[in-house]
């Protein structure tokens, strides 16, 4: 009986099923080339983001290429990404570093650990250098800066200071924009640098989340700030003249209204609204549009005539990459991704 | 390497299996001698399970260590130390009260406790009561309850204890009390300290916990006097916690926690005639400091005051029917960087029945109303009964329903909090077996709780994250817990105590697990004494348990040992001094993903008791 006992209560401690070798095999391609990547900001409480891969033709999807690849995670919220030449810069939010792989094979190119501190985005300008917006400590609203990179030694080599909140960035010849939509705050200002310094600063509407250029202007769209602030104002439009960094026009939302997401595809612009895609003739603009797709999407890139959206579901799972035909608004296919896809790109 | 932990365990267990004798003074399961009248005579046909001083010893760092290592209970904890919140039962942090000398102290900011945060020295008892205590304990007694409560006896007595400990990672505590009664008068004094470097390695990660350093302290005033037929108690507690927070295997920790916690109750006990009546003012006082870089000195911060006032009429007719009737009226200011500063009045009315027909049988009905809040105010009710068939043989059942109201954070958070939230509901219905042969007792419970209305936070356009009263949850399961005592001879026993728990636990709409629940877990001790000496190994598996809400990612189950020893000293029995070696194994775990939990580690101690 005792005996019995003691067995039975063992065979209860000793049930083990872990195994923690067990690594799934994961189908690499030979190279991502022609295909769409998504960067997935991975999950909260100090998890690791990844990288998703769809060809164009949609007959590969490959997830955690960079693990895949080189058996290390990026780190913790892969914010963005991007690129100079054959390299990709992803950027690493709550890690604070950029991690540099090749964008056709993903092998681990580079890293940039030391400069930065929250970082956001990135962007080339004038071939060898890269800059990264940073909040620096999300406390302290005087901190935040731009880290220019010299892109051939992969290190930083200035520390811009700039207005509360840096962003997303664009570069347009040799000079670099970012949108100050004001980390856990809100900021209304876009900053122009040359070279190594603030060159430049234009007002904008509160909040400006996303920027595209079409020919000599920049649009800026910006979110407004949201009714909790006690201080609602409304989205807008704002439309930049590139060659004099003059505003030249305001399209303005209603005061409850907040876009984000704007992307653009030849003559016509795309952003998100209340749970809807709009898309804006830029030919002859009316705020808000049409709408042309209904969807709650966390990120939003239209490019040759299709329309590529991220749905983060309830960000604490797998999310997807919806893909529509913007000649009927259809969706044509729906693909998994990691955790709280954040960011779509396209290698060529 | 399994097979080496497996033949050394099973090994171990067969010779004290081997040897011949006998001792006492364990848990005793499931009959229990609990202080709070509404735990004793009200929850007969509940699982109630009392933590005796020798099990709380062992696994004494915190209360989440305490409970991990001898209950079903699941917690989901940021790194050793840090950030602590349960599922028991497979509910969420909210649903689980913690009750302090029968008054819940769950923070009114994010409605649950933090385990890490409670000394479990500082209490004369623990006990664990599963299933629905919405009834007596208010909001959040879903998944079940944890009591901690100090007791007074008027019995002339005159005792000290003193503990230092001192362990890896430098880790030192100490702990002091003082216990009198003499005449008519009670008093308790007492203290206890831990702080740590916590500065363990991440196993096979070539990295270390870093700023995860803790500190926590804890004071204590009991007293209480006995006035004719009055009895008149005063408890009273402060909790300081200074606490890093670690980062994880992919962030560097930057953060920290200040918290303090001020507890107070006075209680006056009357007995006229049949009646006993006790009429209680409890202040509760909780604050926090959330410093995002632990290098500067900028905070957000909240804080809040509860005062409670009540009165409550206990009639015991017959030596068979008990009925109490209670009237609570409780008042909240809680301001906070995030939360502005708001109040909550709330009134509730208890009525709690009990009844006894013959000597194996008894029922209990029990309600509560509240009045005054500002959504709907629930009726809340349970039933229970216990029916002893046999020496050996006894079946309880019990059904309520319970509810979590939405908390300050959820309320009013700065931004995205809702005012027009409802309170979760839940209903649940449990039958419970009790074995007992002799030394051998064993407790098997199988429950089902369905809840709805959960309050989940969900992005919103714009990014904002705004709770909503949207999720839907049925969880049953089946716990069994087990003790068995073998004396061979006059000196020697060996106590052995296990439990396992199988819990599904699922969300309707994605009909998927909920993540951070294990299905299986399960404990175990077996202690063996000699005289002055005793030695134990203790042992948990924790199954697997989903991280997404999609069930896409899993942690991976673990089994993890801890041994010790403890000797009274043989010319002296005032000192006790032993060690203990946690993690024997030095197993990689973690209870939330990406956050490992400490390398193998050792502690030694020593105790006077004077």
């Amino acid at each position: 009986m005792k005996k019995l006992l003691f067995l039975s209560l063992s065979t209860l401690l000793f049930i083990s099923c872990s195994s923690d070798d067990d690594v799934q095999p994961e189908y690499v391609p030979a190279a991502f080339e022609k295909g769409i990547l998504i960067t997935n900001e991975g999950p909260f409480s100090g998890g690791s983001g990844s990288v998703t891969y769809v060809s164009n033709d949609y007959a590969t999807v490959a997830q955690n290429i960079y693990r895949t690849v080189n058996g290390n995670s990026l780190g913790s919220i892969v914010q963005s990404m991007g690129f100079q030449d054959d390299n990709a810069y992803i950027v690493v939010n709550n890690s604070n570093k950029i991690m540099i792989a090749n964008r056709y094979s993903f092998e681990s190119v580079d890293s940039i650990t030391t400069g930065v501190n929250n970082p956001r985005y990135f962007v080339e300008a004038a071939g060898n250098k890269g800059y990264v917006t940073n909040w620096g400590d999300p406390t302290d609203n005087a901190d935040d800066f731009v880290a220019v990179i010299d892109l051939r030694d992969n290190t930083v080599s200035h520390t811009i200071a700039v207005p509360y909140g840096p962003e997303k960035v664009i570069s347009y010849n040799n000079d670099v924009y970012v949108a100050h939509q004001g980390g856990y705050g809100h900021n209304n200002v876009i900053s122009v640098i040359s070279g190594n310094s603030v060159s430049n600063s234009i007002v904008v509407g509160d909040a400006p989340n996303s920027m595209v250029i079409q020919n000599n202007s920049l649009f800026v769209l910006c979110g407004g700030k949201p009714n909790y602030t006690g201080d609602e104002t409304a989205g807008s439009l704002v439309e930049i003249d590139l060659s004099s960094n003059q505003v030249v026009n305001t399209y303005n939302f209603a005061t409850t209204e907040h876009p984000s997401n704007l992307t653009i595809d030849g003559s016509n612009l795309y952003y998100t609204l209340n749970g809807k895609v709009y898309k804006i003739d830029t030919t002859s603009i009316s705020l808000p549009g049409n709408d042309i797709i209904d969807g709650f999407f966390y990120a939003l890139k239209a490019k040759d005539g299709f329309l590529y959206a991220t749905d983060a579901k309830d960000f604490a799972s797998k999310g997807a990459l919806k893909i529509f035909d913007l000649s009927s608004n259809q969706e044509i296919q729906d693909f998994q991704t990691g955790i709280i896809p954040g960011g779509i790109y396209f290698n060529e | 390497m399994k097979l080496l932990q497996y033949y050394i365990i099973f090994g171990f267990l067969l010779c004290w299996g081997s040897i011949t004798a006998q001792l006492d003074s364990i848990q005793q399961l499931p009959e229990v001698m609990l202080t709070d009248a509404k735990l004793i005579h009200y929850s007969k046909g509940f699982k109630l399970e009392k933590l005796s001083d020798s099990v709380v010893n062992r696994n004494a760092t915190s209360l989440t260590e305490t409970l991990r290592f001898n209950t079903a209970l699941y917690f989901k904890e940021n790194g050793f130390g840090m950030v602590a919140s349960p599922s028991f039962r497979g509910t969420n942090a909210q649903q689980t009260a913690v009750i302090w000398n029968g008054i819940n102290i769950n923070s009114v900011f994010t409605g649950q406790t933090d385990f890490n945060t409670i000394s479990a020295l500082s209490y004369d008892e623990i006990a664990i009561r599963s299933g629905g205590g919405g009834v007596q304990f208010g909001s959040g007694a879903v998944g079940g309850s944890i009591h901690l409560n100090n007791k007074y006896t008027f019995i002339n007595r005159d005792t000290t204890t003193l503990g230092v400990r001192y362990g890896s990672f430098a880790t030192i505590g100490a702990t002091a009390t003082n216990t009198q009664s003499w005449n008519n008068h009670y008093l308790n004094l007492g203290v206890d300290f831990i702080r740590s470097k916590n500065d363990y390695d991440y196993i096979g990660k070539n990295k270390k916990n870093t700023h995860g350093e803790f500190l926590r302290f804890n004071a204590k005033v009991n007293q209480a006097r006995r006035i004719k037929s009055s009895e008149i108690s005063w408890n009273s507690e402060y909790t300081l916690n200074d606490r890093n927070f670690s980062g994880s295997l992919n962030t560097q920790g930057r953060d920290g926690y200040k918290d303090i916690a001020t507890r107070n109750l006075f209680r006056v006990k009357n007995k006229i005639g049949a009646f006993t009546t006790k009429t209680s003012f409890a202040h509760l006082f909780e604050q926090y400091r959330y410093f995002p870089n632990t290098e500067k000195q900028l905070y957000d911060e909240g804080k809040a005051n509860t005062f409670i006032g009540s009165f409550q009429s206990e009639v015991f007719l017959r030596k068979k029917l008990r009925l109490l009737s209670k009237i609570e009226y409780s008042y909240l200011n809680a301001q906070g960087d995030n939360v502005g500063e708001n109040t909550r009045k709330t009134l509730a009315a208890v009525v709690l029945l009990n009844h006894r027909i013959g000597n194996n049988f008894s029922y209990g009905i029990n309600f509560r109303k509240e009045f005054l809040n500002n959504f709907e105010n629930p009726l809340l009710f349970s039933a229970d009964a216990k029916l002893k068939l046999s020496h050996n043989y006894a079946l309880r059942v019990n059904g309520s329903k319970n509810y979590r109201i939405p908390t300050i954070n959820d309320l009013f958070w700065v931004a995205g909090g809702n005012t027009n939230l409802q309170p979760e509901t839940s209903y649940q219905f449990e039958i419970g077996q009790e074995l007992a042969f002799g030394n051998f007792k064993t407790d098997v419970a199988a429950y089902f709780i369905t809840s709805e209305d959960l309050i989940k936070w969900v992005p919103t356009n714009g990014n904002i994250w705004e709770p909503v009263n949207i999720s839907e949850t049925q969880n049953y399961g089946v716990e069994v817990t087990t003790s068995y005592l073998v004396k061979f001879g006059k000196y020697r026993n060996l106590n052995i105590r296990a439990n396992y728990s199988y819990t599904k636990a699922e969300d309707l709409e994605k009909e998927k697990q909920l993540i951070y629940v294990p299905y299986h877990k399960a404990t175990g001790t077996a202690q063996y004494s000699f005289k002055n000496f005793s030695a134990y190994i203790q042992g948990l598996f924790n199954g697997e348990i989903y991280t997404t809400t999609d069930n896409s990612e899993t942690l991976d189950a673990y089994n993890v040992y801890n041994v010790g020893i403890s000797l009274l000293l043989p010319k002296n029995d005032k000192i006790t001094i032993g060690g203990r070696l946690k993690n024997v194994f030095n197993t990689c775990y973690e209870n939330v993903a990406f956050r490992p939990m400490p390398s193998r580690n050792f502690q030694i101690f020593l105790n006077f008791n004077i």
